[in-house]
């Protein structure tokens, strides 16, 4: 009776931010970038891939509560890179890979289609 | 600033494919990705599915929110979900129907006048969009000899009758199961098997045939002509250590090595009908790389964060 609708789990709310980005106070070079309406699908890929940068320190995302619509990305780098930095570049790179997938994923089905009367 | 990267080049190689059905290979990326694909796949690629439904009569067995929830449930030829607005975010109409860019009208009528049962199946529900249409299961299974009357919505008696109006409108498989293109999708690891032929050269046929008959799934068999225990399938291993349990009961740990390679991943993908199972993966992908450009940073966050950068750099001592 009292709860959420469905689509809270992933309409950002108007006036709410994405992404928004809060530095470590402690820590230099660490921050945490919070995530509103994703949950592991983007924490998980993200955080793999930021573990392939030899900058990233340390890289951990948490869905807080399943209840709370949201994920925490905390990255901690060397003096080297940025966590802004190591972000975009993990996004960057996971675009990139999705872009090869795709065209190496199409060139098979032409490839299939073609050797047998499909 | 130097150009580092960190992209991997996935290979992918099809070994089925149908209409409705595909296996794959996924090699040279890693579990996140794979299971980011199966997730999306599953739950935030669009289709369009029946959402409203308007009665005007039903003296159907049936009550109104059962016959609903049937409609809603019901496979409708999804390719133009991509391109179409979800309703929510649709300024062309308050997403009550009548407009193209968001929902799909149908009618459905049925009346029953004669004493033989009458079936009301998805057969019944006339479309206002001739891409936007209940799927077709023989057209898939390939059989158009077989009078198959698509899906049972209800059955009715002489007299009954059921007449409504329906919206169907894009939507995913997060919201509600009846938008998930998926019937299943999963992946397995590659099973690595490695049998120690010096150590099982030594056992007696008896031992070997032991072994091969310990795993539940035909994965090991007996070479008929040299006698020595060969891997016949190694896909047929479920990783349930059994063949391993055998062996360490045998005193012969480590005589046959199985793991699972990181990187590489065989797909099963079966849709219901609402798109086909390579537009699927494509979709997935498409879905995925937009998840993505959601999450980047934007401008303002940035410059919010260099205006503080100045006391970053005090903290970091230059
Ligand atoms: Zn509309």
């Amino acid at each position: 009776m009292n709860a959420p609708d469905r689509y809270e789990r992933f309409v950002v709310p108007e006036g709410t931010k994405k992404v928004s980005y809060e530095r470590d106070t402690k820590i230099i070079n660490a921050a945490s970038f919070i995530i509103e309406r994703e949950e592991h699908t983007i924490g998980n890929i993200v955080r793999m891939q930021l573990h392939l940068d030899e900058n990233v320190l340390f890289a951990g995302y948490k869905l807080p509560h399943p209840l709370q619509y949201k994920i925490i990305i905390r990255i901690h780098t060397t003096s080297q890179s940025s966590p802004m930095q190591a972000y975009n570049l993990a996004i960057n790179d996971l675009d990139k890979e999705l872009d090869h997938l795709r065209s190496a994923f199409e060139d098979e089905i032409a490839n299939y289609s073609s050797t047998r009367e499909y | 600033m130097e150009e580092r990267s960190y992209q991997r080049k996935p290979v992918v190689k099809i070994r089925e494919m149908k209409d409705d059905y595909m296996k794959f290979e996924l090699r040279n990326t890693d579990a996140s990705v794979a299971n980011a694909l199966r997730r999306v796949m599953i739950a935030e690629v669009p289709t369009v599915a029946i959402d409203l439904v308007e009665i005007e009569v039903n003296s159907s067995v049936l009550n109104d929110e059962f016959i609903a929830h049937r409609l809603g449930l019901i496979p409708l030829t999804s390719e133009r979900a991509m391109s179409m607005r979800f309703s929510r975010d649709c300024d062309a109409c308050d997403g009550d129907g009548q407009c193209e860019y968001c929902s799909v009208e149908f009618h459905l009528r049925a009346k029953c006048v004669v004493d033989q049962t009458l079936d009301v199946t998805s057969k019944d529900l006339l479309s206002s969009d001739h891409t936007v249409v209940p799927v077709d299961f023989n057209e898939i299974a390939g059989d158009e000899t077989s009078e198959q009357k698509g899906v049972m919505i209800v059955k009715l008696r002489r007299g009954q009758e059921l007449r409504l109006r329906a919206i169907a409108r894009k939507g995913i498989g997060k919201d509600h199961a009846k938008w998930s293109p998926a019937a299943t999708v999963t992946f397995m690891y590659e099973p690595e098997i490695n049998i120690n032929e010096d150590m099982m050269a030594r056992l007696s046929l008896e031992d070997k045939q032991s072994i091969v008959e310990s795993s539940p799934t035909k994965v090991f068999d007996i070479d008929p002509t040299t006698q020595q225990v060969v891997v016949v399938d190694a896909e047929a291993y479920t990783y349930d250590d059994e063949v391993i349990k055998k062996l360490e009961s045998m005193g012969k740990t480590g005589l046959i090595d199985i793991k699972a390679k990181e990187d590489s991943f065989i797909f099963t993908v079966e849709t219901t009908g609402a798109v086909k199972a390579s537009q699927l993966v494509l979709n997935a992908i498409e879905i995925l790389k937009q998840k993505l450009d959601a999450v980047r940073l934007s401008d303002d966050t940035v410059e919010a964060d260099d205006q503080f950068g100045e006391l970053g750099a005090h903290m970091r001592g230059g």
